[in-house]
């Protein structure tokens, strides 16, 4: 009977922690587009406008359920939920500090790649749906960019798992700290193991996991669909792309799938490339910094921050750089990150041979 | 009955019910998204087999590909095909409905035969394995095992089939390339 309250606990808490982590980046979202655009963004509700995504998500929760006569009801109702579920699932295997995660999979983070792959289902469902010819350009955009961008995305993580060995994200990032049971080596030569710190991390841990990094983090751009890579729901051409017909709480749902999205990928590089839970500060020699700073509590202060400050990049590149046209789109993935992505892999085997023994 | 039967039965009957819809459709684009439902359960099922790594292979590769490639196909496709596709019972490849159904209980006999002769005479290496309990437990890191084997035991047909996409990746990109101008 416990171990029931604690399977339906941990989806509540992760459930919150996406609302609410939704109703505060939304907020941030418009703040830094106000910053950027050089105005000062929501200021009438409540307090420099804090109380502005609240009132917008009591406004959702109150509309009616609106379906296009002609639309397919099922489809068109079932595809929020398919989108939603999708990303969800993926945080089942996030670890948030040490051994602190839903479900200690072997198979982690292959699993976060299947799961996120569904999304494009609930996308493409989202779009035949609605019955609509912007909705339905809008998803088979989307699909395009999507299935094109997970080859990128796999093959990074590919040069990171060369150097891991092991595709359980728990054990992932425990080999990038001080609670390592193997010796890490700050760019192959300075043993780090007692240091740890932001010198641990794997993307100094392999100098070119650096080019990896920027790899990943440009293509999970693109598989969230945000800008610069937003020609699935671009305003100014498709309306709203896959979500034109969408209202009330099933658009509620659809913009938190999008939210969470970005938190997952956001995580998921946290956790590969910089550390995960582990901090950034170093052990300099007496002052233990990096032994204080490693616990359950820094663990999740840890990962939340540093997700946070690359959901927040994520940000700042949306509203500073403009839209790629379809075709730009696609060579960007295929004739400049792709190949990058396989010389990075072979790198990576060469590395883990002949540096890391 | 524990949670892991409730479960096990759950996903069976997701499985069989939702692939008997996808026959019985007359929506051709509601019977595809249902599919993904059975392959989904089908991920399920690959679970309670200990074969945790085809589970994910199997949403990867059918759902986040050749699903959705059977999708695009259906929309790409024009309609007079589709209704054809719909009324396929005066045609004549088509099987009428008894001798469908007479098909299916063979297939079901056959299978059910098979079972039945499998526990009275199961091989001897599975016997021996039990004993000195050499078994497959929920907590093994299978995945590692899979990675050794294709490089060791199965490296020829891993090696073919890695050719065999490279072709495949290959011929695609010659398919989709634009002729050059002269």
């Amino acid at each position: 009977m416990y171990e029931l309250f604690i399977h339906i606990l941990i989806p509540i808490a992760i459930f919150s922690f996406i609302a609410l982590f939704t109703l505060f980046a939304v907020y941030a979202e418009r703040k830094i587009a106000g910053f950027v655009q050089d105005r000062l963004g929501p200021m009438e509700t409540g307090k420099y406008g804090s109380l502005q995504t609240i009132a917008d998500i009591l406004k959702l929760l109150q509309k009616e359920f609106i379906t296009p006569t002609v639309a397919d009801k099922i489809l068109f109702a079932a595809a929020p939920v398919v989108i939603f579920s999708a990303v969800f699932i993926g945080f089942a295997v996030m670890p948030w500090a040490p051994d602190f995660l839903p479900a200690n999979l072997n198979t982690g983070l292959f699993f976060i790649m299947a799961v996120i792959s569904i999304d494009a289902i609930g996308i493409l469902m989202a779009g035949w749906g609605s019955n609509n010819k912007f909705s339905l350009l809008g998803s088979i955009r989307a699909i395009a960019q999507m299935v094109s961008y997970e080859i990128p995305i796999g093959l990074s993580l590919i040069s990171v798992v060369m150097l891991t060995q092991t595709m359980n994200l728990n054990e992932i990032v425990f080999q990038q700290g001080v609670l390592a049971s193997d010796p890490i080596f700050f760019f192959g030569f300075w043993d780090v193991t007692q240091i740890g710190g932001l010198f641990s991390w794997y993307i100094f841990q392999a100098p070119h996991l650096i080019i990896v990094y920027i790899i990943f983090f440009v293509a999970t751009l693109a598989e969230c669909n945000r800008a610069p890579f937003d020609i699935p729901e671009a305003e100014s051409e498709l309306i709203g792309g896959f979500h034109t017909e969408y209202g009330g709480i099933r658009f509620a749902f659809i913009f938190l799938a999008e939210y969470a999205m970005m938190f997952l990928v956001s995580m998921l590089g946290v956790i590969l490339f910089l550390g995960g839970w582990n901090t950034p500060l170093p052990n300099i020699g007496s002052f233990a910094l990096a032994d204080w700073t490693t616990g359950l509590y820094w663990g999740i202060f840890w990962t939340i921050s540093k997700a946070l400050f690359i959901v927040g990049v994520q940000m700042w590149i949306r509203w500073t750089l403009p839209r790629f046209r379809a075709d730009q789109l696609m060579n960007l993935c295929w004739k400049v990150l792709i190949p990058i992505a396989f010389v990075c892999m072979a790198i990576s085997g060469v590395w883990r041979i002949i540096v890391m023994v | 009955m524990t949670l892991e039967v409730i479960l096990f039965y759950a996903f069976a009957l997701l499985a069989i019910g939702s692939a008997l819809l996808v026959v019985s459709l007359k929506n051709l684009a509601r019977a595809l998204f249902l599919f993904f439902i059975v392959l989904f359960a089908m991920a399920g099922l690959y679970l309670f087999a200990l074969a945790d790594f085809v589970a994910i292979t199997q949403i990867l590769i059918y759902v986040g590909g050749v699903l959705i490639l059977m999708i695009f196909a259906f929309m790409l496709s024009n309609k007079e095909l589709l209704a054809d596709l719909q009324n396929t019972s005066k045609q004549f490849l088509s099987l009428p409905n008894w001798q469908a159904a007479v098909l299916a209980i063979g297939f079901l006999a056959a299978i059910s035969y098979g079972i039945y002769e499998w526990q009275d005479f199961t091989p001897d290496w599975i016997t021996t394995n039990l004993r000195n309990g050499q078994v497959i437990k929920p907590t093994d890191n299978t995945i590692n095992e899979i990675g050794y084997k294709f490089i060791t035991q199965y490296v020829l047909a891993f090696e073919v089939i890695s050719i065999f996409l490279l072709m495949v990746l290959i011929g695609a990109a010659h398919i989709s390339r634009r002729e050059e101008q002269a």
